[in-house]
């Protein structure tokens, strides 16, 4: 008896869950969809109200709305008080309020997919590609903005630049409004101005000048650690972080993702740069840089320390410098260190490949769970567009957080690690207008820079490609093993015979289905560049 | 006076070797965690850690008390939240373990069944956060870090053995013969026979309390409400993520000794938890070797 008890409980047991296993995808994928359906037709109905009041009074905003605005990351100190101003001001212009919720950078990206997915009640949220814009635009996560903008918010939408609406579609439709503030992320060679100086070595600007700045270096000071590179682990193109030197050499429009590189000249044409003789006579290069010592024999098993430079563990950074982190290490340093000088030596003036992020690298969405996506947009255009508002929550309050010199130069009133608004205090870098920025004058080297990359940059394409990857997945799989294998100590410089590894590597790659991948990746590639022109 | 044989002597002298080895691989972590977090930054990142500081500085707990006022109220509110939910859970899960312990309660097999279930089949972390956030609408509530731990099945059931152990039938048939009802029987007879059951319950509660930073990272939102574990660790994920994204103007970075500043955040949260162990320790040792020996 008590035998049949215990097998029907494991029987009902088993049964429950496998309701839990297959049951749940389809039934929430559809009332998702359900959802979608019908918010999207209530957010149909309401445009239509919204048109037939607007025939006399413009916008319907009788009923006042409490807007949510989901951030990644920490917000001020001071918010509630900047907020509260916002708030004031928006009332009598769009009849809302609004509340910014910070997820912390703490697991942001779980509770950012949990919020989406939850539908949880929100309004306007971050959105990047980090943030898989892409796939949860595709998979509905928020309102298509193409009818929305022209009707509730028409000076936004005259105010982004077409090139940049255009360019943030997924699918044809718009599903965020992007920050028109360009940057370039342009990389390079960070080293020691001091060093270099003081050992009499030439500037790092080349392939035969690193190696003799290290070696220089390494004469001088024996004890002196060179560098801290590290693997990168689950990434096709880049898997040891030393060949971020190899950007000197590569004019591409692509990272040459499965080896496959496409010149910026020709992005339409792909060619296979592993099975080129220019990734051999690379990764020989890797590898003579590797037995010179500029990298330690276990740096297979190092780890990424940022601030190994700045700590003065290290003296050079071959990969991930820009002119951004030249600023930081001397600003962090300024004070405990004032004869250490950092500075870049670009790869792009080798290459010659110049261009900004992507419009898609920072923007504001409007989730789908979100009922009144009329307000939101008419919000988003006043964060952006009235100067007092975006103003306030980019820098604080006047007078009180900051003051403007009078060189027109951002100056912070209190010490930014206790202020109550530090600059971008709220991350507002998805409302930046370049109009109404304000920067420390510290930022001069970097915008005289920026103005510099402006007059030669060119059109971002890898930015706005979205690889999809369901139909190659199994030997999209074996290939990562394969390349952690093989690609890796080929990449780090730590194998004996070159041309011996690149073949094997590249014969294993093959039995990994690496001809497939390609083929497909190709085709997405090609249809992509054409859909740009 | 008995004369100590000499084999007692070696064993004697081997166990204070053994013991004392032990014991200094025990307390080796816990003093390099102490001593790194008063040394240079920058030289632990060069040279790595050491048992003597090589350069002695307050720098690390500089940085974490540059707000006082926020680590005070982090304190607090898990302070609060670690009393509040320890005694809550204790109250709950001693009535649970109460009435699961006893034979006369008919249901008592399906009951324990569909406690002892959750923990074998639980419907994941989005229906969680979807119950907690929309159907009990505690998003950024002091309760979210509150009640998902104030019940839990392993010690219902911790519990349920320790009253079964400590009370006999025949005390509670003899109390009802005097007069008394279920819950002065709970009261004024099971709780004070199980002190140490509370006491070994109370401390697993209790450092759960504690040690908690996921509840707060998944649900709180407002910063004066962050536990202090979660607090601390934002601080530093918040340093770290701060330099790897792209922040157009670095001028105001902070320069932060990151090694150090882990290791004081360590014995900033072990401190109190450790002073109070030895008090409660007693009952927690001869708690649970009382379930296991007499089970």
């Amino acid at each position: 008896m008590k035998k049949n008890m215990s097998k029907a409980l494991a029987l009902s047991a088993a049964v429950l869950m496998m309701f839990g296993l297959f049951g749940c995808g389809p039934v929430s994928q559809s009332t998702a969809q359900s959802n979608q359906t019908t918010s999207s037709q209530s957010a149909a109905t309401e445009t239509q109200k919204a048109a037939e009041t607007q025939v006399a009074t413009g916008p319907d905003i009788s009923e006042r709305v409490d807007l949510q605005f989901m951030m990644i990351g920490d917000g001020a100190k001071d918010m509630d008080r900047i907020v509260g101003m916002v708030n004031e001001k928006i009332a009598p212009k769009i009849n809302a309020t609004i509340k910014w919720n910070y997820t912390t950078f703490t697991d942001a990206m779980q509770k950012y997919n949990l919020a989406l997915s939850s539908g949880q009640n929100l309004d306007l949220i971050y959105t990047a590609p980090f943030l898989n814009y892409f796939s949860l635009s595709k998979s509905g996560a928020f309102h298509a903005l193409d009818d929305l903008l022209p009707e509730y918010a028409p000076d936004l939408y005259e105010f982004v630049p077409e090139g940049y609406w255009k360019a943030v579609k997924v699918n044809g439709k718009i599903y965020t409004v992007p920050c028109t503030y360009k940057q370039y992320l342009v990389g390079g060679f960070i080293y020691r101005k001091d060093l270099q100086e003081k050992f009499n070595l030439p500037v790092p600007d080349s392939i035969e000048n690193i190696e003799a700045y290290f070696l220089g270096v390494k004469q001088n000071m024996p004890e002196q650690l060179l560098t801290n590179e590290f693997p990168m682990a689950g990434i096709y193109q880049f898997n040891f972080s030393a060949i971020g030197v190899l950007d000197m050499y590569h004019d591409w429009a692509n990272t040459a993702i499965y080896g496959l590189a496409a010149r910026y000249s020709e992005p339409d044409k792909l060619f296979d740069y592993w099975a080129s003789d220019e990734f051999v006579e690379e990764m020989k290069l890797m590898k003579r840089w590797a037995d010179l010592g500029f990298w330690s024999r276990s740096a297979l098993s190092s780890v990424e320390d940022m601030s190994a430079m700045q700590n003065g563990k290290t003296i050079g950074r071959l990969f991930g410098g820009t002119v951004n982190t030249v600023s930081e290490y001397n600003a962090a340093t300024a004070e405990a260190h004032p004869d250490w000088k950092f500075d870049i030596a670009l790869y792009s003036d080798n290459s010659g490949i110049v261009y900004p992020t992507h419009p898609i690298q920072d923007g504001i969405g409007i989730p789908i769970a979100s009922k009144h996506p009329d307000r939101a947009v008419m919000f988003a255009q006043e964060l952006l567009l009235d100067q007092e508002i975006n103003q306030w929550t980019s820098y604080g309050i006047k007078g009180e957080h900051y003051d403007v010199d009078a060189d027109g130069w951002y100056v912070p009133l209190q010490d930014p690690t206790v202020s109550g608004f530090s600059r971008e205090g709220m991350l507002c870098w998805a409302w930046r207008n370049p109009d109404y920025m304000l920067f420390p004058k510290e930022d001069a080297y970097r915008i005289e820079m920026y103005e510099k990359f402006e007059k030669v940059a060119g059109v971002n394409y890898i930015g706005g490609f979205q690889e999809d990857y369901s139909a190659y997945q199994t030997e999209r799989a074996a290939l990562g093993t394969v390349v952690t294998q093989y690609l890796q100590p080929l990449h780090a410089g730590l194998v004996d015979d070159v041309e011996q590894a690149v073949a094997t590597f590249l014969e294993q790659a093959k039995l990994a289905g690496l001809e497939t991948i390609q083929q497909q990746y190709s085709q997405q590639w090609l249809d992509y560049i054409k859909s740009l022109q | 006076m008995i004369k100590k044989e000499k084999e007692a002597v070696i064993f004697q002298r081997l166990a204070v070797i053994t013991l004392g080895l032990a014991a200094t691989v025990s307390i080796l972590p816990f003093l390099i965690i102490i001593t790194g977090s008063l040394s240079n930054n920058e030289l632990v990142s060069r040279y790595g850690y050491s048992i003597w500081p090589r350069e002695f500085t307050l720098q690390a707990y500089r940085v974490i008390l540059k707000m006082p006022d926020s680590l005070l109220r982090a304190y607090r509110v898990t302070i609060v939240n670690t009393l509040a939910g320890s005694t809550a859970g204790l109250i709950f899960m001693s009535m649970a373990g109460f009435v699961l312990s006893r034979k006369d309660f008919k249901h008592r097999n399906i009951i324990s069944f569909l406690i002892y279930f959750t923990t074998i089949f639980g419907g994941g972390l989005v229906p969680w956060y979807i119950m907690i956030t929309n159907t009990l609408n505690l998003k950024d509530s002091l309760l979210a870090i509150c009640l998902p731990m104030i019940m839990s099945p392993f010690m219902i059931f911790l519990m349920r053995t320790f009253i079964a152990n400590n009370v006999p039938d025949s005390l509670v048939d003899s109390c009802r013969i005097d007069g008394a009802g279920e819950f002065t029987i709970y009261l004024r007879l099971v709780l004070p026979l199980i002190p140490s059951g509370l006491a070994t319950i109370g401390l697993f509660l209790g450092l759960m309390y504690w040690n908690d930073w996921y509840l707060s990272s998944m649900f709180i939102t407002t910063p004066a409400k962050f536990e202090l574990q979660f607090y601390l660790y934002n601080m530093l994920s918040g340093f770290e993520a701060f330099k790897q994204m792209n922040s157009a103007s670095v001028s105001e970075s902070v320069s932060i000794p990151s090694e150090t500043v882990k290791l004081a955040m360590a014995v900033i949260v072990t401190g109190p938890i450790v002073l109070l162990y030895p008090f409660v320790q007693k009952f927690f040792i001869s708690g649970i070797t009382i379930g296991a020996v007499k089970g």
